[in-house]
């Protein structure tokens, strides 16, 4: 074993065959996508059935993972962290909406792959063997009053009998409206903190669990984002996520710890989708000023855009190798909330300076939404949204921090 | 596969760069900045270790690892004191340029006097800038036919080893009608009768480094001394300078590492309104932004340099803009750093004051991040790679080999 920064014969077979799918089936569509503010049922479909034909949907699906927690058996070491980013970044340079709006368990997926007991595991990711058929999961944190800070969280439960009793409303939620069911974060006491957080299942249809507004958005318009509604929402004991026991010591944060374990392997995932989007600009301001521009006519600003190009080229570069190192890591069960939040914030700051600098290049045309460039503008609209969401910039930097400055909590 | 894992042989060499640049080079860098240079037995050492000869063929004594072993060997030399990797014995900057423009024959011939037991005192040198620009485009160093051999003579300006240097690669305007594709390049031993180095001059950074002028006075060498690159000396020389970019920015790396342990560490100790500042997210955010820099500059170049040992061929997008980050987060991570220690880090009780320096001057060491740039991006627009446009020519920006 040794240093290498090649993917393997497989991955780059499975990086290029979702280059083609993105290139030929997603890109065409993707203005129209944005219009309709929706990803049509039979391109899903149709991506659903060429994930499974490609060994799995381990290419693009976080929760279709496995870890190996034995970094000494080399032999057993997983690949697929690796290759979920490949495909990733190569979707997104697609279309960023089409990937997070797949069928499957979403980010719902580790949280209940972590923390679920073996009969809810089976209970919940068992209805997507059935293909035939659209489905999600979803994973409802975010709240009006707690984003970034997720200890603020009001969503209430209490214990009645067989089930428990949760008040409140989530909003942001992808996929949210549509799911089968929804990994729902709420508190037994907003006094106890972390320690008060309880993770529920719950499943669509459940009493007193409604849809609230469709939200309208700066970008990724293609995919759905929903405000949740409980009240007096009636979920059964048997889905409370880990089963009682996980939480039975006081100070146990059972609760909290899946929420955020969920981000150790999605944000190099998120970082490579926006890696994917960054490119995309990239390519578009190259070509451009190629072909429209500089080897045209003689231009005293050719070595500014020059240098403009180079500078975006090479930040996107060193933020995707980041996210490399962090899905390797996790490929290896090592511990990476410190690198895959460098990761989330470095491919999140370099891919949205990206878009900036490549409709400067560009020019104003860029900002035409119906002109010659409206994959770049909507990519500039689209992008914003990956500094932000599974933690904003702020808040990697805060995981970061508290890594670097281990003891000094409060960040 | 994709592998951040370095590897038994790699880390090997890591780990003994490391180790004599921690116990060897890093107490003792205010003393070669003062001295301006290392004892005999500091540089005996060096050369025993092989750290600077690593890349160089076999076939001269070399360590005959690829340029990924160089960069790895660099970067921790120069996270131990920057300065040694400049102002110890050693081919310095010769080695790539030889490398890419020298036959086999000359790579043996001229490579091997820096592996020998004498070596140990050997300095290499190129002599590349001029004061200032011809009159026309090209070198005002001229190297003329006399015979078999060749007559140079000309001025050149601030080169590392100037004047006490074992051999130089000089270059020279061959074709004085052919501006920038004219020039060629020759071995001048250091001893030939003609050379002369004018006095040594203080450098902002870097301060162990030997820098001086140099002249070269009817210099005559045989025609063997010409390195002619192969068929195309053009693209010889652009894969010379991106060698040697890529050696240069491993640097950068060491020294913005080292900035940053220190600023890490100097957050975790220093207090301000009663909390260590690293408490403080104004500080720990910027802190975590340039280990962000730190990383990814390295990967960047390790990745370009292992692309280059495999196919034995650069991307010389990758290679520029590798280098270029490289050059260029090293000044943010030492002026943050310096920033960050506040009023300690002007003074020279602390090492970051030097950290800023070296980081500074070590990015004129090379083709500057923008020439770096540019070249990436002639590469990406698919324009023809001209030399008189990326590389950095005294017209353009005068550069320190």
């Amino acid at each position: 074993m040794t240093i290498e920064f090649k993917p393997t014969s497989m991955q780059k077979m499975i990086q290029e065959a979702a280059h083609g799918i993105a290139r030929d089936v997603i890109r065409p569509l993707s203005l129209q996508m944005d219009r309709e503010h929706r990803v049509p049922d039979d391109l899903l479909m149709k991506l659903q059935m060429l994930m499974s034909g490609m060994g799995g949907g381990g290419a693009v699906m976080p929760d279709e993972r496995e870890k190996n927690t034995d970094p000494e058996t080399k032999k057993k070491e997983s690949q697929t962290n690796r290759t979920a980013i490949l495909g990733a970044e190569e979707m997104a340079w697609g279309d960023g909406s089409v990937l997070i709006s797949l069928p499957g368990p979403g980010l719902g997926g580790p949280p209940v792959r972590s923390h679920g007991t073996p009969e809810q595991k089976k209970r919940f990711f068992g209805i997507f063997e059935d293909t035939s058929r659209l489905k999600w999961g979803a994973y409802g944190l975010t709240e009006p009053g707690a984003g970034s800070d997720v200890s603020g969280i009001r969503t209430s439960c209490r214990r009645d009998g067989d089930s428990w009793i949760l008040n409140g409303t989530k909003c942001y939620i992808t996929n949210g409206a549509r799911a089968e069911w929804v990994v729902i974060f709420a508190t037994i006491d907003p006094t106890l903190g972390r320690a008060g957080h309880r993770a529920f299942v719950v499943e669509r249809g459940t009493p007193g669990f409604s849809v609230g507004k469709i939200e309208d958005k700066l970008g990724l318009r293609a995919s759905e984002t929903a405000e949740l509604v409980l009240e007096d929402c009636r979920v059964p004991a048997d889905n409370l996520l880990g089963g009682e026991d996980r939480y039975s010591a006081a100070a146990d944060k059972a609760g909290f710890m899946a929420a955020m374990k969920t981000f150790d392997s999605t944000r190099p995932m998120v970082g490579a989708m926006a890696i994917g989007i960054g490119r995309a600009a990239y390519e578009h301001a190259r070509d451009y000023v190629k072909e429209a521009y500089v080897l045209s006519r003689p231009i005293p600003r050719y070595r500014a855009i020059a240098e403009k190009l180079a500078r975006v080229k090479r930040r996107l570069d060193g933020a995707r190798l980041l996210c490399w190192r962090a899905a390797w890591m996790a490929d290896l069960g090592l511990p990476n909330s410190k690198e895959a939040s460098m990761a989330k914030a470095a491919a999140g700051q370099a891919a949205v300076q990206a878009c900036i600098d490549a409709i400067e290049l560009v020019g104003a045309d860029a900002t035409l939404e119906d002109g010659e460039h409206a994959l770049l503008c909507k990519w500039f609209r689209d992008i914003k949204v990956f500094d932000i969401f599974e933690g904003t910039g702020q808040i990697q930097r805060v995981v970061i921090s508290k890594r670097l400055f281990e003891g000094l909590r409060h960040f | 596969m994709i592998s951040f894992e370095l590897g038994e042989e790699l880390q090997l060499i890591q780990e003994t760069a490391r180790r004599f640049a921690a116990e060897r080079l890093f107490p003792r860098i205010r003393e070669s900045e003062r001295d301006r240079g290392f004892p005999a037995a500091i540089e005996a050492e060096a050369h025993e270790l092989g750290l600077g000869t690593i890349a160089l063929p076999e076939s001269a004594g070399g360590g005959g690892l690829g340029l990924l072993a160089a960069v790895v060997a660099d970067e921790q030399i120069a996270w131990g004191d920057a300065g040694a990797c400049f102002g110890l014995a050693g081919p310095g900057a010769l080695g790539p340029f030889v490398l890419e423009l020298g036959s086999d024959e000359q790579k043996r011939e001229v490579l091997s006097r820096f592996t020998s037991a004498e070596g140990a005192k050997r300095r290499g040198a190129v002599a590349w800038t001029e004061a200032r620009p011809a009159e026309r485009e090209g070198f005002a160093t001229t190297a003329k036919r006399d015979g078999d051999g060749w007559v140079i003579t000309g001025a050149k300006h601030s080169v590392v080893d100037g004047g006490r240097a074992d051999r130089y690669v000089v270059f020279a305007q061959v074709d004085a009608d052919a501006g920038w594709r004219g020039i060629g390049a020759f071995v001048v031993p250091g001893d030939a009768k003609g050379v002369s180095g004018g006095e040594r001059k203080k450098l902002l950074g870097l301060d162990a480094a030997y820098v001086a002028d140099v002249r070269f006075d009817e210099v005559r060498v045989p025609a063997t001394a010409r390195l002619e690159g192969g068929s195309d000396f053009p693209t010889a020389l652009t894969r010379a300078f991106a060698r040697h970019a890529l050696r240069i920015a491993s640097r950068a790396v060491g020294v913005a590492s080292r900035a940053w342990e220190l600023t890490h560490a100097y957050a975790h100790d220093r207090k301000a309104f009663g909390k260590p500042i690293g408490h403080f997210q104004a500080v720990a955010f910027t802190v975590a932004d340039r280990l962000m820099d730190v990383e990814s500059a390295r990967w960047m170049i390790w990745r370009a340099a292992a692309d280059w040992d495999r196919k034995g061929e650069p991307r010389l997008a990758d290679v520029a803009g590798a280098a270029a980050h490289a050059l260029e987060m090293a000044i943010r991570c030492a002026d943050d750093g310096v920033q960050l220690h506040g009023g300690a880090g002007f003074m020279r009780d602390f090492p970051i004051e030097k950290l800023l320096r070296d980081a500074r001057q070590i990015a004129l060491m090379t083709a500057s991040t923008s020439t770096l740039d540019g070249l990436a991006a002639d590469v990406e627009l698919g324009r023809a790679i001209d030399p008189a446009s990326i590389l950095p020519t005294p017209d353009i920006q005068p550069v320190i080999l």
